[in-house]
C-alpha cells in the first residue's frame, strides 16, 4: 500500500457527513494551542513589524507614532545618518558571514561524515570531539575562543610567538575580526551538519554499493556515482538550515567585541539587538527586521527552487 | 590494489584524528586554563600546565553571579518549555496526521511559518507583547513564545502517520476514547521521536541568550547564559581568562556530561529530527 492510500484510508472514517458538532470541532481544538501561539508570537508580530517600520516613535511617550512612509528605510541606507553609517557594511558582513560559513562548513561536514561512516576504533571519541561544539551555548563557545584569540595571553598568539612569528590581533584588527568570527561558527556548526550527513549515508541501501562493485567501480567512483547523488536531499536540507542558522547566529558577538572595531564584525540581528534599548529607534529596528526576514525567506526559497529544479532535470 | 586501499584507510584515520584533535583543542584548553593559577598566563611557562592546580578561578567565578539562581531559572525554562510543548505538539501532530478537517492544509502552512520566520528574529515585537501581558522580568516571559513548536508538530505528524491505523481502530471498537488512544498507542509507539524532540528542544533553550537577556532584568530570573555574559563583562579581560573559563565550564558541563552519557541517543535524535 502506498503512503497516499494509507492516508486516504486513515482519514476516511472521520469524514462522515452526519458527524456531531463536537466531533467536527475536535480537530480545531487540537490545533488551537499551537495555532494561537504561532499567531501571537510569529504571524502578528511579523505583520506588525512591517506596519511599524513605516512609523517613528516620538520622544514623548504620550504622542502617537508618526507615519513616515519609507523614511526609516531611507535612513538605513543613508551613510550620513547615524543609523545608516554602518548599516550597509553590516548587511555585507552578514552575507559574507553566512556564505563563508556555509561554503566551508557544509563540505567539511560531508567529509567528516564520510570519515566517521566507517568501522574505526575509538569512534565515540571522534564523534564526541566533532559534535560537542554544537551543544555549547554560543556565548560559552565564544568565551573560549575569546581566550584562544586573545592578543597578549591567547593560545594562538602564544604558539605563533613561540615559533618566532608575530602575533595577530585577531579580534582587534578590522580586516581579520570577521574571519575570526567565521572560524568560530564553522567550528561550532560543522558537527551539527555532519550528523545529518551521517544519517543520510546510513539511509543509502547497501545493494547500491554491491551493484556498483559488480560493475567494477572503485571507491572513488562509488563516492561520485552513488554516494553524492543520493545525498542531494540531505544537502538541500543542510543548506537550508545552515543559511537559516547563519542569519541568527549572533550571540557570540556579545563576548567578541560587540561588533567592533568600527562595526567590522557586526551582524544584522546583533545590530537590531543593540538598537532595541532606545525606544525612539524602534522604527529602525522594525525596518531592519523586515530586511532580515526578507533575506531569510529569499535564501530559503532559492535553495528549494534550485534543488527541486536540479532534481527534475534528471 | 590492496596496498592502495589500506593506504587510503590509514590516511582517512589520520585525517579523522587530526580533525578531532583540532576540534577538541578549545575544550581542552578551557579546562586546563580554568585550573591554572591566575598569576601564570599560558604565555608564561609551560603552555599546558601551571605550577599547581588551583580552584581559585572557580571560587571567584562563583562569586560574580548568583549561579544557583541561574541554574534554577535555566532548568525551569528548559523543563517548562518542554512539558508544554509535549502537550501542544502531540495534539496538533495527531490532528494533522489523522483527522480530516476544513482548512487543514492552510492551518499547517500558517504553523510552518514559524520555521521560516524564527521567533528569535522578531525580538522587539515579542518584547512589546510580553510587556503588554505584564510578564516582563518573569520566567513566564522566557517560556511563552516557545510553547508552540512547528518543528515538533511536523515531527510528530510524520511519526503518527507511520503508526498502523488498525491499532487505533481496534482500540475504538474496545470503547477507548481519544486520550486513552493517545496514552496507550500513539505516545508509547513514538518514544524515539519524543526523545529526539526533547534533546533538540533542551539543548536549544539551554543555550538561548538574546531573548532572555531582553525580557528579564532581575538576576534571579535570568538563565545561565546571561550569567556567563555578566561574568565576561565584569572580567578584567586579559588578566582573568582563568575565571572566565571556569564560568564557561560551570555553564556547559551539564549538557556536555549528558552528551557523553547518551552520545548515540543524542546523535540519532538530532539526525532523525531533521531528515523527515
Amino acid at each position: 500500500m502506498t503512503a497516499q492510500q494509507t492516508a486516504q484510508r486513515t482519514t476516511r472514517t472521520d469524514h462522515i457527513p452526519g458527524k456531531s458538532l463536537r466531533a467536527r470541532l475536535f480537530p480545531y481544538l487540537l490545533v488551537a494551542p499551537t495555532l494561537i501561539l504561532v499567531i501571537a508570537f510569529t504571524i502578528l508580530p511579523a505583520i506588525h513589524t512591517v506596519i511599524d517600520s513605516l512609523y517613528t516613535i516620538p520622544r514623548s511617550a504620550t504622542d502617537p507614532p508618526e507615519y513616515v512612509g519609507l523614511q526609516n528605510y531611507a535612513d538605513l541606507f543613508n551613510p550620513n545618518h547615524f543609523i545608516g553609517s554602518n548599516f550597509v557594511l553590516i548587511v555585507g558582513n552578514t552575507l559574507l558571514f553566512a556564505f563563508n560559513t556555509v561554503i566551508i562548513a557544509v563540505p567539511l561536514a560531508l567529509l567528516f561524515a564520510l570519515l566517521l561512516n566507517r568501522r574505526v576504533r575509538g569512534m565515540a571519541v571522534w564523534r564526541f570531539s566533532l559534535f560537542y561544539p554544537a551543544l555549547l551555548p554560543l556565548i560559552g563557545a565564544a568565551s573560549i575562543w575569546a581566550f584562544l584569540f586573545s592578543d597578549q595571553v591567547g593560545l594562538i598568539n602564544t604558539v605563533l610567538r613561540s615559533f618566532g612569528q608575530r602575533g595577530i590581533n585577531w579580534l582587534g584588527d578590522p580586516n581579520v575580526v570577521l574571519w575570526a568570527v567565521i572560524v568560530i561558527n564553522i567550528w561550532k556548526q560543522t558537527g551539527y551538519f555532519m550528523i545529518f550527513y551521517l544519517a543520510g549515508l546510513q539511509n543509502i541501501p547497501k545493494d547500491y554499493y554491491e551493484a556498483a562493485e559488480l560493475d567494477g567501480a572503485n571507491e572513488r567512483q562509488k563516492l561520485i556515482r552513488v554516494t553524492l547523488p543520493l545525498l542531494r536531499r540531505t544537502t538541500l536540507f543542510v543548506l537550508v538550515i545552515a543559511f537559516t542558522f547563519a542569519f541568527q547566529t549572533v550571540e557570540q558577538l556579545q563576548v567578541l567585541g560587540q561588533g567592533d572595531p568600527g562595526g567590522r564584525s557586526n551582524l544584522l540581528l546583533y545590530y537590531i539587538f543593540q538598537t532595541i534599548p532606545e525606544r525612539r529607534n524602534w522604527g529602525y529596528v522594525n525596518a531592519m527586521t523586515v530586511i532580515l526576514v526578507l533575506i531569510l525567506l529569499a535564501f530559503t526559497i532559492t535553495n528549494f527552487v534550485f534543488f527541486e529544479r536540479r532534481q527534475e532535470d534528471e | 590494489m590492496n596496498k592502495r586501499r589500506s593506504l587510503a584507510r590509514i590516511s582517512a584515520t589520520v585525517i579523522t584524528m587530526i580533525a578531532s584533535g583540532v576540534w577538541l583543542l578549545p575544550l581542552i584548553f578551557a579546562v586546563l586554563v580554568s585550573f591554572r593559577p591566575r598569576a601564570e598566563p599560558i604565555s608564561v611557562g609551560n603552555i599546558f600546565f601551571g605550577s599547581t592546580i588551583t580552584f581559585e578561578n572557580y571560587a571567584s567565578a562563583l562569586a560574580v553571579a548568583p549561579w544557583a539562581w541561574h541554574y534554577f531559572t535555566t532548568l525551569i525554562f528548559v523543563v517548562g518549555v518542554l512539558v508544554v510543548q509535549f502537550i501542544t505538539v502531540s495534539m496538533a501532530g495527531y490532528a494533522f496526521a489523522r483527522l480530516k478537517f476544513f482548512g487543514r492544509g492552510f492551518l499547517l502552512f500558517l504553523i510552518l511559518l514559524q520555521i521560516m520566520i524564527p521567533t528569535a528574529v522578531l525580538l522587539v515585537q515579542n518584547f512589546a507583547t510580553i510587556r503588554e501581558l505584564g510578564l516582563f522580568d518573569t520566567r513566564w516571559a522566557l517560556m511563552l513564545p516557545y510553547w508552540g513548536s512547528a518543528f515538533g508538530v511536523l515531527l510528530l505528524r510524520q511519526t503518527f502517520r507511520d503508526i498502523p491505523y488498525e491499532l487505533e481502530e481496534a482500540a475504538r471498537i474496545d470503547g477507548a476514547n481519544w486520550s486513552q488512544i493517545m496514552r496507550n498507542i500513539y505516545i508509547p509507539l513514538s518514544i524515539p521521536s519524543y526523545v529526539a524532540f526533547a534533546l533538540v528542544s533542551i539543548s536549544s533553550h539551554w543555550n538561548e541568550f538574546l531573548w532572555p537577556f531582553i525580557v528579564t532584568r532581575t538576576e534571579e530570573v535570568r538563565p545561565l547564559t546571561v550569567g556567563l555574559n555578566k561574568l565576561y563583562q565584569t572580567s578584567d579581560v586579559g588578566a582573568v581568562y582563568g575565571q572566565l573559563m571556569a564560568g564557561t565550564i560551570i555553564v556547559i558541563a551539564p549538557l556536555v556530561i549528558l552528551f557523553i552519557l547518551f552520545q548515540r541517543r543524542f546523535i540519532e535524535s538530532f539526525a532523525s529530527s531533521g531528515i523527515k
